[in-house]
């Protein structure tokens, strides 16, 4: 029963879809995107409402298919949405983008954009989640030495129930380990101690939180902040902590394909990503901060930075992110984080 | 009205404006290409920079060249322009170690890198980029082979410098070419200030003022001012030579008219038909001298009023003389006389002249003659010449003129203190305008022992086409 109202609200779904696309045909919007549909449907809505003619075609994917998407020259996607700044990044560089001319983005603040092509639209932190029950047998870590710290001393209990992310399966995790590698060497001692604890990795921030919430996992580091805290308000077992020495901030980046089908759509749409009704959305509705100053709610960069203190450190976006996309340094770094995680295992 | 042809500011405008222009686009040509040149070595550095870091990081583990790409060469290649950034680095065996484009790197360019580190404009995906490339090169423990590397980036950032070098070079040259059109325009009106008070000066005269200007002038307009007072001075001349001959003239009209009265006063006092008979005698003989005074007094006027002789055309001189003297030896007037002609050149001599002209001015040299010699005296027309040359002369062996009044004798109403005669003294004033229309001189000369020679010079010419052997 409940199967055939599914096929027939999809049938009648796909009914209003191909009615649409051939009523205004060319008003279709291909967004393919690392961000999870259900975190960013109030954005989508608001901007489907402002813009009824368009059809939006959402594509939910992960960072490397995302990338990999861009790059296919047959039927390349209006806007390219993803968490791997190098890769995005990158695709600018190969000239995969076009660089957008409007008010909003002049107002967007320069750290957060690249040749006005690439545009970092929203301020996610990195944190680390456990569940509660882990409170009852080990000071909850707060930052990165307490974690270390935890793993030394706590192995018995932590065994097989840390999670991260994989670093050669996530375009994030590479991300992130790389960066947590390039402000202090410490982080290699981490990544040892999370080998000898037999870390498990995970490709989504989603499927962390998934495995906290059944119990397999105790402790999840270098979690999207953004995914966790709404976790965490309808699970209460799980606690989220923004490191307080110091937290990694991420930017989802968005832009306009260079080949986009739909070049005016496209536009429209990263612009509205970027305007004040945007992020207003972004910050009210959604986990995801904004970026800009003069947007108020409860998830804003601004509010975040009073909160937690001034140890965010958002990933810069700029041409050093290009060396982490290179073949030779990410084997390098693999090769070295693979020897790293069994250090302490042997 | 004489339109003018020429405006000196429009001139001076045009010259000023084509230099401007030409000059103009050589400096900005110069301009723009040194403001790419700056710009370029102004990023060359960063290139540099950039590839000297990567050179750093290059590593030859067991002899084979690998690199841990630094993040920091790549923000320096970006610059604050955020170009896109291209590397791409070749081991010796043709390996590319990595690379993030396809850069179009010929074999050419390897080999120029290889000596030294090179610079040089490419095009990749339809972008002007700008590239440098530098071979590397390491002492090691076991044999290295050296690496090609190469690193590039877009133009953006160096086409905003550029341009902003050349803008400001472009102002500049604007702000020259402002400054100097307005001081060109100061100076060409104090250039012309003079020749505006001359034309005011000018202006400001009365009509009859003939008097020399007085006027400073710079050097370059004095000869303006020197030929508008000689002009001034001419006029001045032939004016009280006009006034001198209508003064003359009266006074020459006035004597026979005085006489005519007197004569005709006389007879009507007298009742005899043979003082009637007499003095209308003299009434007709003095009428008829007059009349031929007013006529010669006509001639010269029109000669001399006359533009200049367009009717010239070739005549045979000798026989114009022929037929002139042949026509005097027939004449009452030159019955006392011994008449010759004398030609001594080969004939026909071709001069150009006015026929009529030359005709009277005969007529009025052998009248002369007739008139001032005493009867029986010898008159000899001579032509002689060369090639050039011909001199057609007037001889007699009267008393001829004391050498005082020599000079004067080709003015009106001179006769050279001769008042025995019944000439008018117009005949050489005739005879002389004629000569100055045939562009020559009149010459009165004494001869030894005794008598006057007149002769005239004029230039022989082509005989015409139908006259040629």
């Amino acid at each position: 029963m409940k199967r055939r109202l599914q096929v027939m609200l999809g049938f009648s779904l796909w009914l209003i879809l191909v009615g649409t696309g051939t009523a205004r045909a060319g008003e279709r919007l291909i967004i393919e995107a690392a961000l999870d549909r259900q975190i960013v449907d109030p954005v989508l809505d608001a901007f489907a409402a402002e813009n009824p003619q368009i059809d939006l075609d959402y594509r939910d994917r992960s960072t490397l298919e995302v990338d990999q998407r861009a790059r296919d020259r047959d039927s390349p996607p209006d806007v390219v949405i993803s968490s791997a700044m190098p890769w995005q990044l990158a695709l600018s560089n190969e000239g995969m983008a076009q660089p957008l001319d409007a008010p909003e983005v002049d107002q967007w603040p320069a750290w957060a954009k690249w040749r006005n092509e690439v545009f970092g639209f929203t301020f996610e932190p990195v944190v680390m989640a456990y569940r509660l029950e882990l409170a009852s047998h080990m000071p909850p870590p707060e930052t990165h030495r307490d974690l270390l710290d935890l793993l030394t001393h706590y192995r018995y209990w932590l065994d097989g129930r840390v999670v991260s992310y994989s670093p050669r399966e996530s375009g994030v995790g590479y991300t992130l380990s790389q960066q947590d590698a390039r402000y202090t060497p410490r982080a290699w001692d981490l990544i040892a101690a999370m080998g000898a604890a037999n870390i498990n990795l995970e490709t989504t921030t989603q499927r962390m939180l998934a495995g906290l919430s059944e119990g397999r996992y105790w402790l999840g580091y270098n979690l999207l902040g953004s995914y966790a805290m709404l976790w965490a308000q309808t699970h209460p077992d799980i606690i989220v902590q923004v490191p307080n020495d110091y937290s990694l901030v991420l930017m989802r980046m968005a832009f306009v394909h260079r080949d986009a089908p739909h070049p005016a759509a496209a536009r429209r749409f990263v612009r509205f990503l970027l305007s004040r009704r945007g992020q207003h959305i972004l910050a009210g509705q959604t986990p995801l901060f904004s970026v800009r100053d003069d947007v108020i709610g409860p998830y804003t960069a601004q509010r975040l930075r009073d909160q937690v203190g001034d140890h965010l450190y958002p990933i810069p976006i700029n041409a050093t992110l290009l060396a982490f996309v290179d073949p030779l340094r990410r084997d390098a770094f693999l090769r070295r984080w693979d020897r790293e995680i069994q250090i302490l295992s042997e | 009205m004489i339109p003018p042809q020429t405006s000196l500011k429009r001139r001076l405008a045009l010259w000023l404006i084509a230099i401007v222009a030409g000059l103009g686009t050589l400096l900005l040509i110069e301009a723009y290409t040194s403001a790419r040149k700056a710009a370029d070595r102004a990023m060359d550095g960063q290139l540099e920079a950039a590839s000297l870091t990567i050179a750093e990081s290059l590593q030859w583990p067991e002899g084979n060249p690998t690199v841990e790409m630094p993040a920091s060469a790549l923000q320096i290649l970006a610059t604050r322009w955020q170009e896109r950034v291209f590397y791409w680095l070749q081991a010796d065996n043709g390996r590319i170690i990595t690379q993030n484009a396809d850069l179009p790197i010929t074999d050419a360019m390897q080999a120029e890198a290889r000596l030294q580190p090179v610079y040089l404009d490419a095009v990749y995906d339809g972008q002007p980029i700008r590239l440098s490339g530098r071979e590397v090169d390491s002492a090691g423990w076991d044999t290295q082979e050296p690496v090609q590397l190469w690193v590039g980036h877009t133009r953006h950032g160096r086409d905003l410098l550029a341009q902003e070098l050349f803008r400001k070079s472009a102002t500049r040259f604007a702000a020259m070419v402002l400054i100097t059109a307005a001081l060109v325009a100061i100076a060409m009106r104090t250039m012309l200030a003079p020749l505006r008070r001359l034309r005011q000066t000018l202006r400001d005269r009365s009509a009859d003022d003939i008097s020399p200007l007085r006027l400073g002038v710079p050097k370059e307009m004095l000869e303006l001012v020197e030929t508008l007072n000689r002009l001034f001075a001419d006029q001045r001349h032939h004016r009280d030579a006009l006034l001198r001959f209508i003064a003359d003239a009266s006074h020459q009209l006035k004597t026979p008219l005085a006489g005519l009265q007197s004569t005709s006063e006389l007879a009507l006092t007298s009742r005899e038909p043979a003082i009637w008979r007499q003095a209308l005698e003299t009434v007709h003989d003095s009428a008829g001298r007059t009349s031929r005074l007013a006529g010669q007094m006509l001639s010269l006027t029109r000669l001399q009023h006359l533009g200049p002789g367009h009717e010239r055309q070739p005549l045979a001189l000798d026989r114009l003389m022929r037929e002139v003297a042949t026509d005097w030896a027939d004449r009452q007037d030159s019955r006392d006389h011994d008449l010759g002609l004398v030609i001594d050149m080969p004939t026909p001599v071709w001069v150009e002249g006015e026929r009529w002209a030359l005709h009277e001015l005969l007529n009025n040299l052998i009248d002369n003659a007739c008139r001032y010699t005493p009867p029986g005296s010898e008159i000899t027309l001579t032509l002689e010449g060369d090639d050039e040359r011909v001199t057609l002369s007037i001889e007699d062996d009267g008393p001829g003129v004391d050498a005082e009044s020599l000079g004067r004798l080709t003015q009106p109403f001179e006769r050279g203190r001769r008042q025995d005669t019944r000439g008018s003294g117009l005949g050489l004033a005739i005879a002389e305008s004629i000569a100055v229309r045939h562009g020559g001189q009149l010459s009165v000369t004494n001869r030894q022992p005794r008598g006057l020679q007149v002769s005239l010079t004029l230039t022989r010419c082509r005989p015409p086409e139908e006259n040629r052997t």
